[in-house]
Formats: structure tokens, C-alpha cells, sequence
């Protein structure tokens, strides 16, 4: 349920496109304000409560029969309001960010450029906040130009994809379903090699081709991108990791059910993985500032390559 | 009480827009029904408020005026609250339109589709089109993307609109290695957000400084201070120039390293040079900035560092640590 300020923005706007459109349906009003028909419902209803001048105006007489809404005494009550400081700035924040995406294509980005523009001009001085605010969106132009080309044209690629937990490349064939950016930009598909759902950074990829066999992917959920890029599943292999106060990133960049405070202004972290060997890495790049608990045998893999390591140094 | 509230706002928006002279606070009062339920002046005296702040953080411009009996009107014209003019192509609107989801924070993600509305009532033609993937996919000619802005920490809030404002804020901070949060006071100038992590730019008023703090390292609550800036914010301040250096980039120096064959690819992604030295092990150039040592002890025993020596050294110590257990 949207709180009463959200409704008010919406009622204002409804009146006044409600009034261009007589008899508009419900399904279609509900879709183009982005709200259920319930809560279009539940915003017709009031708005027959609300007055139209301060001194005995009258009501608005807008009523539904659930498919339809008449507006019996349509006035001018309401223009179509300003834009607010924070209704500029997140538009404009947001167009800028996917206009300067690198491989964006040339029609979007002009079109977006365009659009900018023309809402700095209508938002006046309430788009100035925006210029205090940013967001860039990593790409690799090339790769995100061929990935966007075989969505659109329904073909399968050839990829040599990176995976930094192995430290190697794999060659892979890989339909395409859609491409996204939550700061790096991925893509995610159905991958003939793994046999399963799969998403790729697009920074990762060595190499891509556009095969000219059609991509034919089985039909998937597309995943819940709010619940987060990396989300462990209940019977995975638990990791406990203790760091000092230099090895507290890794809670920001691992997802982890548990991280406790240490004495020390360190953090015990607890997570999970379908790969614990894939956190050898973290074991070697922590060096002193943090250590693998457990599994004993993963925090041992990681001692014995620091060991080899050193040999090469004549240690 | 959300509908009670949304009944009452609707009613004052609409009399403050449909008056052409100045309404008193006594005349809405007695006007608008919610405000009847209300006892005390006090408790109407505070209502009032709040519901004019409401209207204008939706946009609404909102005038007082002093009559000449001394009695203070409040009215919303409507040329200074009408949106202007926009024309906006059906080309322009779908990639407005697409590029208005990247929000995920509430307040944004309202605010957003809280533009696409108005734009909308004053008749951009937005294609009421059902989402989903099926759409995404249908809708050739435009790039498939789904952008995401990732949702910021509970300090992005009260730093957007104190930035906004340019109103001083303190907050405790914990520095990358520190033991403890330590307070900062700091003149806010700019956020951003690089590879998904938020940034603050702004001058730290202890530190005497331009400083840039990372916003999940906030550890608190954001307070903010009374008084003016100090300073004279910058037109441009360039966040991620500097964060890129703390990740890096933008190195001049460079380093020597053997690595095993077909191993290292982002090594290799971004050597300088790379020559072969027998079957197993090939020597290259690349480029030396900070954060080099952590990242090459994550090769083991596939990257052997041949200079300089001050990385050979950082190297061969960290090895030692995790030798250690």
C-alpha cells in the first residue's frame, strides 16, 4: 500500500488525465499509472470526497462500474503540476546514467539525450539537484552491442567467459535472455555447457561471437534481481571467515548470513556457497588481514599455495 | 489513517489551486471536512503545516500572503504550478520510460513514477505497455537492457537532501582499516554511485579537506547540522576519479610478473606486453597502482613477481601471513 503522499500525486494526476478521457477503462487507467485496479479503485473512491474549491465547490462526481470511470462534472480543477525536486532528479539522474551506458545503441541514447534535455527545460530550476547526484553504469561497449543484437535477432553466441573462481577460460555456448546493469552490466542465458540458467559480466567475456544457429532457450523465470546478484541456496556449504578491521570489506562485497563483531574491530562472517573452494582467492588476497575458520580443509588448500608461492622466491 | 490523509491533502491541493484570491487558515479549516475532527488549534496549527510541506515535496508551489488586515492567505497559482509545456516524441518516451525503472529505493522509485504520471496527464505518449519479459524481448529497435540502480544504504536519504539543501551533517565513519568509527562533520556536495557502491563527496570540516566516504561504512544515523557551508561547492566534483586511484586505475608505474600459461587472463586482458619464456611461463608488463599486491597473491603459485622490489616484498609478505595460517 503506497502511503497517502503517493496517493495524493496519483489523484492529481488521475484528474487530470481522467479528464481527457471519458469513459476510460479501468484496466487500461490502472496499467498507465503503474498502480493494481484495486488501488485504482480504492483512489476512485476518494476522490469523490474531495471538493474542488474552498467555498461550497462542489464534489467531483467520478464514479466506476469497476470497468469503466465517469466523470460526470468534468472541470478544470487540476493542470498538470510542476515537477518536484526529487521527481526531476530522479528522472534525470536515471536518464543520464543509462544515456552514457557504453554500447547503449546510438537511436536509445539520442532519444534519452533528447528526452534529458527537454525535462531540464520543463523541471526549471528543480532539476538542479540532479547535477549533485550520479550514477555510472560499468560496460563493455562491444560485448553489450553483440549480446543486445543477438536478443533482438534470436540467435545464439559463442562466448570465452572468465571465471575468476577458477581462474580460467571457458568456451560456451550461451541463448541470451536479457541483459542488465546493477553497476557492472551482465547478461544473463541459458548456458549449453552448464546445462542451466547462467549470467555472465560482461567485462568477463574474452570473446563473443554471433552464431547463426537461433537461439532457442527453455522457458525460464527471469530472476528476482531486487533479492540481489548472489543468492545462496539453504543447503549450500557454510564458510566461516574471522577479519581484522582491514578485511571488513568482505562483508560488503559477499552476501553472508551472519557477521559478528570481534574485540578487535574485526567481523566474524558466516556464509554460504555452492563453491567453497571458489574463496581460496579471498583466503590469499586477506593475507594477515583475515583467515578461513572453516572448512579446515579449504583454509589448508590456501596455506599450502601461499607455501608454493614462496618457494619461487627462494623461501 | 493513509485514505484519510490522502482525502485531506487531495481537498487542500485543490483549493489552494482553484482560488484565485489568498484563503486563510481559518477559511480551509472550516472548509475541509478532515480539518473539522480537529479540538485544538494547536493540533490544526500543526497539521496544517505538515500537509503544506506534503504538497510542496510533491511539487506544488505553494504562496503565502499577508492581507492588509494583517491576516496571512495561502494560495497555489497556477501558472507557477502548471507544468510546462513538453513534447516529447513516443521515441523519446519509451527510452524516459525504461530508464525510470533503474530505481529501486522507494523514495526515487516514487518519485519517478510519480514524473511518468504528470507526464503522462499532460499527454506524453507513454505505450501503456504490460512489462515482463515478453515484452522486453518484442520491443526490437531498442536495446534490451534492464538497468538497476542497486538500493543505497539507509544514509543515502538524509545525505540527498542535505545535499540538496547544502546543510552540514555529522555521522560516524569507519575508515577502511580502522578499529573504530570515528564522527565526522562534513559539508555534503555530491553522491554517486560506481560499479554499485555509493559514494559522498564533500569537504571534511575536521580534516580541513575534500574527503570521499563510502556510504555502507556510515555506521549511525546522518545528523544534520544548523549553520551555512563553509566552503564554495565545486561545479564538478569528480567522485569516481577518486575512488577509481584507491581501486587502482589510472596507474603511470608499472610492475614485471611471470605467470603460468593460460592462466591469469585479467593479467593478461591488461598487460602492456607479454613475451614467452618456456613452455610454462610467460613474462609480463603491466600496469603497477594501488591494491596490485593483494591482487596478484590471489594467483598463488601461477604469479611470481620479478619488480620492483618494494612489490616483490609486499607480495612475499603476504604470502608469508597466509603461509602462517
Amino acid at each position: 500500500m503506497a502511503n497517502a503522499i503517493d496517493q495524493t500525486r496519483r489523484m492529481l494526476s488521475l484528474v487530470t488525465y481522467l479528464r481527457e478521457r471519458p469513459g476510460a477503462r479501468v484496466s487500461d487507467v490502472a496499467r498507465a499509472f503503474g498502480v493494481t485496479e484495486a488501488e485504482l479503485i480504492g483512489d476512485l473512491n476518494v476522490l469523490p470526497l474531495c471538493g474542488t474549491s474552498f467555498r461550497g465547490g462542489d464534489l467531483l462526481d467520478i464514479d466506476t462500474d469497476g470497468e469503466r470511470i465517469w466523470w460526470h462534472n468534468v472541470d478544470d480543477v487540476a493542470q498538470p503540476l510542476r515537477l518536484a525536486a526529487d521527481e526531476a532528479a530522479a528522472l534525470l539522474v536515471a536518464a543520464r546514467a543509462v544515456a552514457n551506458l557504453p554500447g547503449l545503441r546510438e537511436s536509445d541514447r539520442q532519444a534519452l539525450l533528447r528526452a534529458t534535455a527537454k525535462i531540464e527545460g520543463a523541471a526549471g530550476e528543480a532539476a538542479g539537484a540532479s547535477s549533485r547526484l550520479s550514477v555510472t553504469f560499468e560496460s563493455e561497449g562491444s560485448v553489450f552491442a553483440d549480446v543486445d543484437r543477438a536478443i533482438a535477432e534470436r540467435r545464439r553466441l559463442w562466448i570465452r567467459y572468465y571465471s575468476p573462481s577458477r581462474d580460467e577460460l571457458t568456451e560456451r555456448e550461451v541463448d541470451p535472455i536479457r541483459l542488465f546493469a546493477v553497476g557492472h552490466t551482465y547478461f544473463e542465458g541459458w548456458c549449453y555447457l552448464s546445462e542451466d540458467r547462467r549470467t555472465f559480466r560482461l567485462d568477463r567475456v574474452a570473446e563473443i561471437r554471433l552464431l547463426d544457429t537461433p537461439s532457442d532457450p527453455p522457458r525460464i523465470e527471469p530472476r528476482d534481481l531486487s533479492q540481489g546478484l548472489v543468492q545462496p541456496a539453504g543447503d549450500d556449504p557454510e564458510v566461516v571467515i574471522e577479519v581484522g578491521p582491514g578485511g571488513r570489506w568482505v562483508a560488503e562485497y559477499y552476501p553472508h548470513d551472519l557477521a559478528e563483531e570481534l574485540p578487535d574491530g574485526g567481523l566474524r562472517i558466516t556464509l554460504r556457497t555452492p563453491d567453497p573452494g571458489s574463496l581460496r582467492r579471498l583466503a590469499l588476497r586477506l593475507g594477515r588481514d583475515g583467515r578461513i575458520v572453516s572448512p579446515a580443509d579449504l583454509s589448508g588448500s590456501a596455506r599450502d599455495a601461499a607455501a608454493q608461492a614462496l618457494a619461487a622466491y627462494g623461501e | 489513517m493513509a485514505i484519510a490523509k490522502a482525502e485531506r491533502l487531495m481537498n487542500l491541493a485543490l483549493c489552494l489551486m482553484n482560488t484565485r484570491r489568498p484563503v486563510s487558515k481559518r477559511e480551509l479549516r472550516a472548509s475541509i471536512e478532515a480539518y473539522h475532527e480537529i479540538g485544538s488549534d494547536e493540533a490544526f496549527n500543526r497539521m496544517f503545516e505538515r500537509d503544506k510541506d506534503d504538497l510542496r515535496e510533491l511539487g506544488m508551489v505553494i504562496e503565502t500572503v499577508e492581507s492588509l488586515d494583517g491576516e496571512i492567505g495561502y494560495l497555489a497559482r497556477r501558472d507557477r504550478n502548471r507544468l510546462p509545456e513538453i513534447a516529447l516524441d513516443a521515441e523519446e518516451a519509451a527510452a524516459l520510460s525504461l530508464a525510470a525503472k533503474v530505481w529501486q529505493q522507494a523514495r526515487f522509485a516514487e518519485a519517478a513514477s510519480g514524473a511518468l504520471q504528470k507526464l503522462r496527464a499532460a499527454g506524453v505518449p507513454f505505450h501503456d505497455e504490460g512489462d515482463g519479459d515478453e515484452g522486453v524481448r518484442e520491443q526490437s529497435g531498442h536495446s534490451a537492457l534492464e538497468p538497476r540502480i542497486p538500493t543505497p544504504e539507509p544514509a543515502f536519504e538524509p545525505l540527498m537532501v542535505a545535499t540538496r539543501e547544502r546543510r552540514p551533517v555529522a555521522f560516524d565513519y569507519r575508515k577502511a582499516n580502522a578499529v573504530r568509527p570515528e564522527p565526522r562533520q562534513v559539508e555534503p556536495w555530491a553522491l554517486e554511485c560506481w560499479r554499485g557502491h555509493w559514494y559522498l563527496a564533500g569537504w571534511d570540516r575536521d580534516r580541513t579537506a575534500v574527503r570521499v566516504f563510502r556510504l555502507s561504512r556510515i555506521t549511525g544515523r546522518v545528523r544534520t547540522r544548523g549553520g551555512a557551508f563553509t566552503t564554495e561547492v565545486p561545479d564538478h566534483v569528480d567522485v569516481r576519479a577518486a575512488v577509481a586511484s584507491w581501486a587502482g586505475e589510472g596507474a603511470t608505474a608499472t610492475a614485471r610478473i611471470r605467470l603460468r600459461r593460460d592462466s591469469g587472463y585479467p593479467l593478461r586482458a591488461r598487460a602492456v606486453e607479454t613475451i614467452p619464456v618456456d613452455a610454462d611461463w610467460d613474462e609480463l608488463e603491466i600496469p603497477y597502482g594501488h591494491g596490485l599486491d593483494a591482487w596478484l597473491v590471489e594467483f598463488g603459485p601461477d604469479v611470481v613477481v620479478l619488480g620492483p622490489d618494494e612489490l616483490r616484498a609486499d607480495v612475499v609478505d603476504r604470502l608469508r601471513a597466509v603461509a602462517k595460517g
